[in-house]
């Protein structure tokens, strides 16, 4: 216990979330930059005895899901109100990226990014794992171009994500419509949804659906994709929070998304199908056309990178270094000197 | 060209070159000290035809002739609806009937002809047209966020371009100073005639400038001519893509120490799901499907089978 809390050495104050402050640190014993998340739990009443034991044993199995497109869980500590959990240190974020307008995301950009995400979250459904809280800034990355999805079970954990604290407000933009009508028996669908709307935003370079209030999030997905039926949702009437909507005609995506190819509208739609058994889970996804057709996902150097964050060159001799050598072993040593 | 005055107190541009003439909804004029003097209380009528007005709505008259501010005011708050597109019509001609109807419609109101009914018309127009209007409003805000997009990339494109040129010089000028000193070593150690030697430094010279035409990529390519449709805003910068083609490979399956758990195909297929619940409409309207559990089940009731300790 102790000895964690020294473990680690506070390099910088990097942010703060729904429920927790984070900062850049080093682990003391393997020399490696991390990000300590340290959880708040004084600010919620109901929490202030502390985590309870279910909460903190669901996180310790976190610890043990592995995969390259997720952050690594690397140490849990602390106890009772206090409790720090250790993940891999990204340098980055899709949101950063998405709202970044010097960087050009091209096609192979967007592929590349979509196959890791739905990787990672192919593992975490096959571990029995939603996300339920995915969006473009839980997706971060690393300087060698890898995307990792992150707070990844954390929602379950720790209260529901619709909770709203004092100065944060939680985006609804990526939630699904059976949540938004308040479904109580839900699936892998809604990571699904997100996976769209964050796919969408990759290419709009806007939020694809920023709702205002629940209502108005329900009357925006409406507006593009049709207000459903009994016949193309049956059963969605007995939702809990289903309110009748006006009728909206559904709209061509191919028109929203003009410079999108055939093969990525397919995916878009079958993504963002409004009743969610017609969803396709993340196998699915993978295995459309899109993905395996041209042009190939961009390898991770070539992801670009937010201007302040300097890329990881192969190490190879500066040119300058090379001329140096040359001249130290000819013979016209001093002449050439500049 | 006639002395422009105000209609009320009839100051004139030359007695007063300060004097600013406004105009509001109903095309008549007034200078900016009238409009303070009878629009005190923030409303009033106009002096010329009676019509009530607002005084944040007076503009400062940019046309001679009013009624053209007039028009501008009207056509704006009509185009603000008739907001169609050329792609919205099936043919040109239909386009073009549109086109005529917004010009009818400006027209009359400019000129009171038929308020009224041109304003019935408008209405209709917007009951009928809704969803497109709404959809075409998006799209409007939306090429303007891709346009300052796109002056954003020339803007870059064309600070790379400096940085290039700068580049160049720079390296220019360390060539120069280069030779220079080759020259005054070669001045120095060599045998020849200084005369000769000159000679061929300059021929040298004059060679290597032919091969040092630089290459500053070019911005035009933005410029000029930008269509602002979707797909032109996907600019072709970084072309040079490679890297194997997506191939799916399944998760490796962990090892769960046990025997293998049915897919879901053979869930479906050999009926296990007679044993489980089944999800009733509501959990199925949320996307619940009792697969899914059955085959959790079946997984943690074989895992670990093979565990001997
Ligand atoms: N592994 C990490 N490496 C580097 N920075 C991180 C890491 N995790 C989080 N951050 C940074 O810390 C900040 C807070 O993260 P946190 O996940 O707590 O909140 P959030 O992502 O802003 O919102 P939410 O609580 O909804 O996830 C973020 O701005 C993020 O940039
Ligand atoms: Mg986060
Ligand atoms: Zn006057
Ligand atoms: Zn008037």
């Amino acid at each position: 216990m102790e000895e964690s809390i020294l473990r680690y050495e506070k390099i910088d104050f990097l942010g703060e979330g729904q429920f927790a402050t984070v900062y850049k640190a080093r682990d003391v014993k393997t020399d490696k930059i991390v990000a300590v998340k340290k959880i708040k739990i004084g600010s919620r009443l109901e929490a202030q005895d502390g985590i309870n034991r279910t909460a903190l044993r669901e996180i310790k199995l976190l610890q043990e899901l592995q995969h390259i497109n997720l952050i690594g869980l690397l140490d849990v500590f602390g106890q009772k109100s206090n409790v720090s959990l250790v993940f891999d240190f990204m340098d980055t974020d899709l949101e950063i990226i998405v709202k970044d307008n010097t960087i050009v995301l091209t096609p192979a950009n967007v592929k590349a990014y979509m196959i890791m995400t739905l990787r990672g979250l192919e593992y975490l459904h096959q571990n029995w794992i939603l996300h339920r809280d995915l969006k473009p800034n839980n997706l971060l990355i690393n300087r060698e171009g890898i995307l990792k999805i992150g707070d990844f079970g954390l929602a379950k954990a720790f209260g529901s994500p619709t909770r709203i604290n004092t100065h944060q407000v939680v985006t609804r933009w990526y939630r699904s419509p059976e949540l938004l009508f308040g479904a109580r028996q839900y699936g892998t669908g809604v990571d699904m949804w997100a996976i769209g709307c964050i796919l969408a935003e990759l290419l709009l370079r806007v939020p694809f659906l920023p709702g205002e209030s629940d209502l108005d999030q329900l009357s925006r997905i409406f507006q593009v994709f049709g207000t459903p039926s009994e016949e193309t949702w049956p059963g969605m009437k007995n939702l809990t929070d289903y309110v009748q909507f006006k009728h909206f005609p559904p709209q061509q995506l191919r028109h929203i998304f003009s410079a999108a190819s055939d093969d990525l509208i397919q995916l878009l739609e079958s993504l963002l199908a409004l009743y969610p058994p017609s969803r396709c889970d993340c196998t699915q996804a993978l295995q459309m056309a899109y993905f395996s057709n041209k042009p190939a996902p961009s390898i991770g150097s070539k992801l670009p990178m937010p201007s302040n964050i300097s890329k990881i060159e192969a190490e190879k001799p500066s040119l300058k270094r090379k001329l140096l050598e040359n001249i130290d072993g000819g013979s016209l040593a001093k002449r050439l000197q500049f | 060209m006639d002395d422009q005055a105000c209609p009320r107190c009839k100051t004139t541009k030359y007695r007063n070159p300060s004097l600013k003439l406004m105009v509001n909804v109903c095309g008549h004029a007034l200078c900016e000290s009238c409009v303070d003097l009878l629009f005190l209380k923030g409303s009033g009528s106009c002096p010329d035809c009676n019509v009530p007005l607002r005084r944040s709505n007076f503009r400062v008259q940019l046309f001679e002739d009013p009624m053209v501010e007039k028009e501008i005011d009207i056509r704006k708050r009509v185009l603000k609806d008739f907001n169609k597109k050329e792609e919205d019509f099936a043919t040109l001609r239909e386009y073009n009937d549109y086109l005529e109807e917004i010009e009818t419609i400006v027209y009359n109101l400019t000129n009171n002809i038929d308020i009224v009914g041109t304003n019935k018309r408008i209405e209709q127009y917007k009951k009928d047209n809704k969803d497109i209007i709404m959809k075409n409003k998006v799209k409007i805000g939306r090429e303007e966020v891709e346009l300052e997009e796109i002056l954003e990339i020339e803007k870059q494109m064309e600070e790379l371009r400096r940085a290039e040129i700068a580049r160049l010089e720079q390296e220019a000028k360390k060539q120069k100073i280069r030779e220079k000193e080759a020259l005054i070593d070669e001045l120095m150690f060599a045998e020849g005639d200084a005369k000769d030697i000159l000679n061929t430094f300059a021929q040298n010279k004059a060679n290597k400038q032919e091969e040092l035409v630089p290459v500053v990529p070019k911005v035009t390519q933005f410029s000029t001519g930008v269509k602002f449709t979707r797909v032109s805003t996907q600019p072709t910068l970084p072309l040079i893509e490679e890297g194997p083609l997506y191939k799916y490979e399944p998760l490796a399956v962990p090892d769960r120490c046990g025997p293998d758990p049915p897919s879901i195909e053979d869930i479906v297929a050999c009926g296990y799901l007679k044993h489980v619940r089944a999800e009733s409409e509501t959990e199925k309207a949320g996307g619940y499907k009792s697969t899914l559990p059955c085959l959790r089940a079946l997984q943690d009731a074989l895992a670990g089978l093979y565990h001997a300790s």
